[in-house]
């Protein structure tokens, strides 16, 4: 009799442990996770103040790059950290050129992960932190390109120091990203609005985007970049079009 | 049958063909309805406090989150109007976006406003079954011990 219930009982306590240990029954997918300067790095714009920018090299590192299920759905304008009950994340920090390509080249590939557990990757967060080799060491964001106005051609190479935290929620776009079926693939974007920085000449001088902007005009007389470029103020980085909460230091 | 049960039978078919039959219909008669449904109504706005004027908007439904489930655009004042369907309760997305600026929102509409996926407390059905067949078990195993152990 004894024996009898000990057949029925370890293998049900196995199954209850094993269900315990796997919500979700273990069905996985990939997450690929991509870096986008869009157009305004492959193609250049022109600035608020008129200067047309062309960039050759924008080297960025990121670091601590993670996706979260959150429930309920992080929201970045509430500035608390991010807590979902799945998280995955990329190990090491990359340096990646965002300007690598021709004018229509592909948004870049950081890094993926095969097995993340499936559901709605609904938050992200990433750091851009300082190189600590290769052609960005020491720093965190490099703009390398030539400006042009009024005859005038300024060649520049304007490097930041400031090591920024960025928490965001959802991808917003065209279409909805970080949704793992199982054994299917799904993306994430950190997307970065560099006209946030040099305004945009297509709009307005009193909009929003444009007050925000410091334009090109003090790196072109020479000023020193920490003087001029406060990156907790620029929102540099995104999800798509979603703001995120930046922190810089 | 006896003239008692034929009486009541005749009474009882009475009650049920009134019932079914249509009224007739009055004149000046009115047809009023109402609908339980709860229309949503969304401001969307800059930080600025400037509206979103003609904003893309799509609703995205808690059971299908990768295809938008109404698509529409924001008035002049930044509004935009949709009534979700009630029998997919969970959390309604709805995505605002205008010149490369957007956000999300999302909406709870049902019961359990906080539901994403099937279970409760963070334990799918399944898990909950065990630990319910586990509590029983264990009660009538206890139950047949003490039993055991009683004197004869």
């Amino acid at each position: 009799m004894k024996k009898k219930a000990l057949f029925i009982a370890i293998p049900l306590l196995v199954l209850v442990m094993v269900l315990a240990g796997c919500p979700g029954g273990g069905a996985t997918g990939a997450l690929e996770f991509y870096a986008n300067g869009e157009d305004f790095v492959r193609q250049g714009f022109v600035s608020k103040d008129g200067w047309s920018i062309q960039f050759d090299h924008v080297y960025i590192t990121l670091d601590d790059i993670a996706a979260y299920q959150t429930d309920p759905p992080y929201e970045p304008q509430s500035g608390a950290d991010i807590s979902g009950k799945d998280t995955v994340g990329l190990n090491g920090a990359y340096t990646i050129d965002l300007a690598e390509g021709g004018t229509d080249a592909p948004r870049i590939l950081v890094g993926s992960i095969s097995d993340v557990p499936v559901g709605h990757y609904n938050a992200l967060s990433f750091k851009m932190a300082r190189a600590a080799s290769g052609p960005a060491a020491g720093y965190s964001l490099i703009m390398i390109g030539t400006a042009q106005k009024d005859g005038q051609t300024v060649e520049f190479n304007i490097k930041v120091e400031e090591e920024c935290e960025y928490q965001c929620g959802e991808y917003v776009g065209d279409e909805r990203k970080g949704i793992v079926a199982e054994d299917g693939t799904a993306d994430l974007e950190m997307t970065f609005h560099f006209d946030h920085i040099f305004g945009d000449g297509d709009l307005p001088l009193d909009d929003e985007l444009n007050m925000g902007a410091i334009g090109f005009e003090p790196f072109a007389s020479s000023a020193q970049v920490e003087d001029v470029l406060d990156m907790t103020e620029m929102h540099l980085g995104h999800v798509g079009e979603g703001h995120c909460h930046c922190g810089c230091q | 049958m006896g003239k008692k049960w034929r009486a009541i039978a005749a009474v009882i078919g009475g009650l049920v063909l009134s019932l079914l039959l249509p009224a007739p219909a009055l004149a000046h008669g009115v047809n009023i309805q109402y609908s339980s449904d709860t229309e949503i109504t969304i401001l969307a706005r800059y930080d600025s406090g400037e509206p979103m004027a003609g904003a893309q908007v799509a609703v995205y439904a808690p059971d299908d989150p990768s295809t938008p489930w109404l698509t529409g655009i924001c008035d002049d004042e930044g509004y935009f109007s949709f009534t979700p369907d009630v029998s997919i309760p969970g959390t309604w997305d709805v995505q605002v976006r205008l010149a490369g600026h957007g956000g999300m929102l999302h909406i709870p509409v049902g019961g359990d406003s906080t539901a994403t996926s099937g279970g409760v407390g963070g334990y799918s059905y399944l898990q909950l079954g065990l630990m319910a067949a586990c509590v029983i078990w264990g009660s009538i195993g206890t139950a047949f011990y003490f039993r055991r152990r009683r004197p004869a």
